[in-house]
């Protein structure tokens, strides 16, 4: 302690009187380190606080007033110059008018509680043309203005069928047989005439349904003065240029034959209209090519069977609906979808919930012993004659044999026995005492002879193609009034289309068809709009034969035209039979000069 | 009464107007002009004003009449070349166009329902089933003349046609 003190003083204090100074180097002290002077935390530098004075400015958000009115793009429509409007597509001037820019926006479609719209077609672009049909009134509203009622009121899909038709100049309503396309086209004619759009139609539809059409025009537009192409060549020529007449009629024959006078004529029909539009799917036939030669503005086609053989049969439609706008290389789906805007397809079971039940009926039929032992030998013959021709072997050939077999499976051409008339009398027996009308359909005009007298005390009535319009249409009024006239025999070539039946609540097709399609046209006479009660359907199949082979080809193929229809993706191509399959029910391999 | 009006002989016109509420782009305006059978003459769309929530705020209660009487109906308004017998809408809020034009605006109610009424002075009118409440200047040529119209058309139904138009014109 007191070293350390003297030390201390020894360094440089002030010493008392008598004390020695010693230095630090005598007192021979252990060495001490040190620190160095630069590992000496510094001191840390104080913080300054500024506080602001007054005079300083805050920051400014402007909040923008809504003081710029929007855009507004403005679309002027032709003013209407007759009484009664169609909306059909008007002739407009360009306008500069654009729609507002904004960016698309995936709006819901709004469920209309009001009347039947009237959609643009899609190939209406223009955006002030699209803009005037959806502007334009509901067709319900439209038909108020223009004062123009109907002998019925029609179904909701009805008027909607008019509202796809009015605005196409290309259109396909490809309803199912029954469901009214006749008066749906009529109700449309009669708006485009009323709207001073149509002053020259033209409805070309099969000869059989002429008058058929005449009386359906008579009801549904009975102040639209019509005329009836018909009769000598001279009359036919004044008939084609008569100016004062709205609406013709003439048959697919008639086209043909006077297609140099249409040709001729100085204006273009404003409407064209094919009824039983299949008669045209082939588009190298003549009946096609005369059909589209018409010069027209629009072009409307009606068919239960817009796709009967192939899909095809829907290229060849559209060449006279929408030229150019299908091709026969398209698959069956992308046909469906490049033909969705113009076709309109409803079936019953979609629009009818309350239309009577069909109910179908297969009839198994065994040949009676003599017409087995007739059926066996020509079945036996032919295909042994087929297979000996080998090669030179064709597909007249095996029609040929077809037929002959399917006729045998009608009458036995040694005895004259039918198991299948036995089972028709015992039919019709409980049709009649029902005070019920049946139709019987064959593939044969003889066949139908042969009913006839062997059904006479059914009160049986002959219609087919070999008789005439005259008697045809009598035929129909007698089997309609006459309450002794319990069955009608009908080819399916007369009567599978156009006629209204609806009374007759059982319908029998003795032999079938070779496309499903016609057979489905030829119930559809009875299976319609006005139909009292259920439709029986009954199908007579003889057991054992080419009749039931042919059946269950056709089954497998019987939905295609649905298909292509509703735009589904499908390899099969075709509902009647082709080559190969014609061949192998026989089971005989296709020769290479057939298939070709 | 307003004096008869001339429409290039086109007889007597009335005027649809109405909004479409976008979630995604705005507030579109439409008007549409039709003849006494409901034909469409004139059609006119604003491009979609968008309000944020500030302007909202800052706007308060006179939001309706600033967007819908003066932004919207006033601008559509001004671009149509046919003047109306009178304008129908369906909105309240677009009444405040009556700020901003001499022409009678009336309010359309819903079929059945009973139409507010949106001034004192309003008159409750029934045509053809539905109720349209009337400016009191709307004097009995005005009533005959939508009376007429409301024969052919229903009165609630060209505001469909109007949101139908806006929605096709977004989408383009």
């Amino acid at each position: 302690m007191e070293r350390g003190e003297g030390g201390a003083k020894g360094t440089g204090g002030p010493l008392a009187a008598g004390v020695r100074s010693l230095r630090v180097a005598e007192l021979q002290l252990p060495a001490v380190s040190v620190l160095p002077p630069w590992r000496i935390p510094p001191l840390p530098v104080p913080r300054v606080l500024r506080f602001p004075l007054a005079g300083a400015e805050p920051g400014v958000s402007t909040i923008p007033l809504l003081d710029i009115p929007p855009a507004v793009a403005s679309y002027r429509f032709p003013r209407p110059t007759t009484a009664a409007p169609a909306p059909v597509r008007p002739t407009l001037a360009p306008a500069p008018a654009q729609p507002p820019a904004e960016a698309p926006s995936a709006t819901p479609a709004t469920k209309r509680p009001f009347g039947t719209r009237i959609a643009p077609p899609g190939d209406v672009v223009r955006m002030e043309e699209r803009l005037w049909f959806l502007l334009q009134p509901d067709l319900e509203t439209l038909l108020r203005s223009c004062r123009l009622g109907f002998p019925r009121q029609p179904f909701p899909f009805q008027l909607e069928g008019m509202a796809f038709l009015l605005p196409r100049h290309g259109a396909v309503l490809a309803d199912e047989m029954g469901l009214g396309k006749s008066m749906q086209a009529i109700s449309s004619i009669r708006l485009l005439i009323h709207s001073g759009e149509g002053r020259r139609v033209l409805v070309v539809c099969p000869k059989g349904l002429v008058s058929n059409w005449v009386r359906e025009l008579a009801d549904w537009a009975p102040e639209i003065p019509v005329a009836v192409i018909e009769g000598e060549p001279q009359r036919r020529a004044w008939q084609w240029s008569l100016a004062e007449v709205p609406v013709r009629i003439a048959n697919y024959e008639s086209v043909v034959r006077d297609r140099e006078l249409i040709a001729g004529l100085n204006e273009p029909f404003d409407l064209v209209v094919l009824d039983e539009a299949q008669r045209i799917k082939n588009g190298s036939s003549q009946t096609a090519q005369a059909v589209r030669a018409i010069r027209r503005r629009r072009s409307w086609a009606l068919t239960g069977t817009p796709v009967e053989n192939s899909a095809d049969d829907l290229v060849g439609l559209f060449e006279f609906v929408a030229p150019g706008h299908l091709d026969e290389r398209m698959s069956p789906r992308q046909l469906g979808i490049a033909a969705a805007d113009h076709v309109l397809r409803r079936t019953k079971d979609k629009v009818l919930k309350d239309l009577p039940p069909r109910m179908n009926r297969d009839e198994r039929i065994e040949l009676t012993p003599e017409q087995r032992e007739t059926y066996r030998l020509a079945e036996e013959e032919g295909v042994l004659r087929l297979a000996d021709m080998g090669r030179a072997a064709t597909i007249r050939h095996v029609f040929e044999l077809v037929l002959r077999l399917k006729q045998i499976c009608n009458f036995d051409t040694a005895t004259g026995e039918s198991a299948k008339l036995d089972c028709l009398k015992s039919d019709l027996e409980e049709v009649q005492a029902s005070g019920r009308k049946a139709l019987v359909f064959s593939q044969w005009v003889e066949t139908l002879g042969k009913l006839e007298k062997e059904l006479v005390p059914f009160g049986a009535i002959q219609y087919h193609g070999g008789m005439s319009t005259t008697t045809r249409d009598e035929a129909i009024v007698r089997f309609k009034n006459d309450r002794r006239h319990s069955v009608l025999l009908l080819s399916y070539g007369a009567g599978a289309v156009g006629l209204n039946l609806q009374f007759s609540q059982y319908v029998f097709l003795f032999d079938r068809w070779w496309n499903p399609a016609i057979e489905d046209q030829a119930v559809n006479r009875a299976h319609r709009i006005g139909a009292a009660g259920a439709v029986t359907v009954t199908r007579y199949l003889a057991a054992n034969t080419i009749e039931e082979r042919i059946d269950e080809v056709l089954r497998k193929k019987r939905d295609l035209s649905e298909l292509i229809l509703s735009q589904a993706d499908s390899g099969e191509a075709r509902t009647g039979l082709t080559v190969e399959e014609l061949f192998s029910l026989f089971k005989l391999p296709v020769p290479v000069k057939a298939a070709a | 009464m307003r004096d008869p009006v001339d429409n290039g002989g086109v007889g007597p016109t009335f005027g649809f107007l109405t909004t479409v509420d976008s979630p995604t782009h705005g507030l579109f305006g439409g008007y549409l002009v039709v003849d006494a059978t409901g034909r469409p003459l004139e059609f006119h769309c604003t491009t979609p004003v968008k309000v944020s929530r500030a302007q909202q705020i800052l706007y308060g209660a006179t939001l309706p009449g600033h967007l819908h009487g003066r932004q919207i109906g006033a601008s559509l308004l001004a671009e149509a070349s046919m003047p109306p017998v009178a304008v129908l809408t369906d909105s309240e809020s677009l009444l405040h166009v009556r700020a901003h034009t001499p022409l009678p605006v009336g309010l359309v109610g819903l079929p059945g329902a009973a139409a507010s009424q949106p001034t004192i002075d309003d008159a409750h009118v029934s045509l053809g089933g539905v109720t349209v409440c009337l400016p009191p200047g709307a004097g009995e040529a005005i009533i005959g003349q939508l009376e007429e119209l409301a024969g052919a058309v229903d009165l609630n139904e060209p505001f469909a046609r109007i949101r139908a138009a806006i929605e096709e014109a977004q989408r383009h």
